[in-house]
């Protein structure tokens, strides 16, 4: 019998060293660096003109793992998240305190250039948006603005990363064929081929399979399980059981707050907070 | 939406109250078997024996059904935090009640077959035993519909109670069958009796961890 993919995924995440309690009570103590923090939140605010859409949030993102932030509309969550990649940088009249330190650096300095910080750490959005290129061209096209001129260097990069995102089997006989055919779920799996193509450290994922059919999105699903053995991915979404399937730590936002952080386990069995609580067991939100 | 609550949140709500009901209701007549057929058992009354077997099909329609909408409720609405705990509670629960109703239809077995023969003695532990354990079952109950987990704080003490009387009836039964093999068959019932009786005492414990973990989120282990 062979094991649904699922349930092995269960079974990892049984045994992930990465969801040891002592390494998810976050924040740490001020001074106290851990070496297996990938990314460092401290104190971090956004504002929209005078609205403050996230409220001092500190919290800390293990290395390859998967981080899920929950919370109802308006919260926040998708704000924290572009932060990571300074996306909010494009948002006219957003301004944004705090630092999230990520390899000795502060993400949110005017200093670091957010240009190359994005191909460390890529987005997929709820959309899928594929170019209006062809499937190769899709996956290519990144490596070129890169800089990247060999073609067989080029074409075994993309197979690369079609095969880890597990999509490489649907395509191989068309990659010449126009990305905009593709299904919905192949889409997004495109997106994130494409995003992985260009070697990220981080991923993030703002609602990704919230536009997708229930076949499309376990694809997605096991693909993120998968990529936690290399990548730290950080998932924003609305569905608090695919948070509680993918993910090893959830954070729990309301109004801007960051109310709960621990592991996902605890989060959706026994939440510590009364309003964690309340939004999981649909009492509002 | 009422009351600032989802439709569909009051409906399982509403699901979920029935069947903590429905279980307390199960709970009740698992214990009313257990208490009946200790009477069909001390008494030799074969009204309360035929009472205690007239149940068995009921308390099994009950295990099913709630079984079963207790699964509806995880499929449709996948519960999360204290909903979850709670239908994961019920489930674990029906099957220790079952357990303690069929022990009760066995005593009643047990009783059938000694109607017609005078007790070897006057029967004190075997009754105690089963005060104690039906006790247990009311007060694990009560904690799993009010949350009082003081009623089930005590559950180990009383479940050594319980082990201490079901060794003494031990000890005693094997004294009067090697005086008397005649006295055999008779011995066996009430070893057998006191056997089934220890044993409600430990899903009693059973059911007091599950009502923990449901009220607190915590696993704990009484034995």
């Amino acid at each position: 019998m062979t094991v649904p993919e699922t349930a092995m995924n269960r079974a990892r995440e049984e045994t992930d060293p990465g969801m040891l309690p002592s390494q998810v009570r976050m924040p740490s103590p001020p001074g106290t660096e851990r070496r297996d923090s990938m990314i460092s939140i401290e104190g971090v605010s956004v504002f929209y003109g005078a609205k403050q859409a996230i409220r001092h949030v500190s919290l800390e993102v293990p290395e390859r793992s998967v981080t899920a932030f929950i919370g109802p509309s308006g919260c926040g969550k998708s704000t924290l998240l572009r932060c990571f990649n300074r996306m909010n940088d494009e948002i006219p009249g957003c301004r944004t305190e705090g630092s999230i330190i990520w390899k000795g650096m502060d993400i949110l300095s005017r200093e670091v250039d957010p240009v190359p910080l994005r191909r460390k750490i890529g987005m997929v959005f709820q959309k899928p948006n594929p170019f209006p290129k062809s499937i190769h061209d899709n996956i290519a096209y990144g490596l070129r603005i890169g800089g990247m001129r060999d073609r067989s260097e080029i074409d075994a990069l993309v197979e690369r990363s079609l095969r880890h995102a597990a999509l490489w089997d649907e395509v191989k006989d068309r990659m010449d064929e126009s990305a905009m055919g593709l299904s919905g779920g192949q889409q997004q799996r495109l997106c994130i081929a494409r995003t992985l193509a260009v070697e990220p450290e981080v991923i993030l994922m703002d609602e990704p399979c919230s536009s997708l059919d229930p076949i499309a999105t376990g694809k997605i699903e096991d693909l993120i399980y998968h990529l936690k053995r290399d990548y730290t991915v950080i998932i924003v979404t609305h569905n608090m059981q695919q948070a509680a399937r993918v993910s090893g730590l959830t954070g729990f936002f309301y109004l801007g707050e960051l109310i709960e952080f621990d592991r996902t386990k605890q989060v959706f069995e026994a939440p510590r907070q009364e309003l964690t609580e309340r939004y999981i067991t649909g009492r509002f939100g | 939406m009422s009351n600032g609550i989802p439709m569909a949140k009051e409906k399982f709500s509403t699901e979920l109250d029935r069947l903590v009901v429905d279980v307390l209701k199960m709970g009740e007549l698992a214990n009313a078997m257990l208490c009946r057929s200790m009477r069909a058992f001390k008494d030799l009354d074969p009204k309360e024996v035929e009472w205690v077997h007239s149940k068995k099909g009921e308390l099994d329609w009950m295990d099913r059904d709630i079984e079963e909408r207790a699964l509806q409720l995880l499929t449709l609405y996948n519960p999360m935090a204290k909903d979850m705990r709670t239908v994961a509670c019920v489930l674990k629960m029906i099957t220790y009640l079952n357990r303690i109703g069929r022990y009760g239809k066995d005593i009643a077995r047990d009783a059938e077959a000694l109607i017609g023969q005078p007790h070897i003695s006057k029967l004190v532990n075997i009754p105690h035993m089963q005060v104690l354990a039906s006790g247990m079952v009311r007060d694990a109950l009560e904690a799993f519909a009010t949350g009082n987990l003081k009623l089930i704080s005590e559950f180990r003490e009383r479940d050594d109670e319980v082990d201490a009387i079901w060794e003494s009836v031990l000890r005693e039964s094997l004294t009067y069958m090697m005086e008397d093999q005649k006295k055999i068959p008779t011995c066996m019932h009430y070893i057998m009796v006191a056997r089934y009786l220890e044993r409600c005492a430990d899903h009693s414990c059973k059911i007091a961890e599950k009502v923990h973990y449901m009220y607190t989120g915590e696993h704990i282990e009484i034995k």
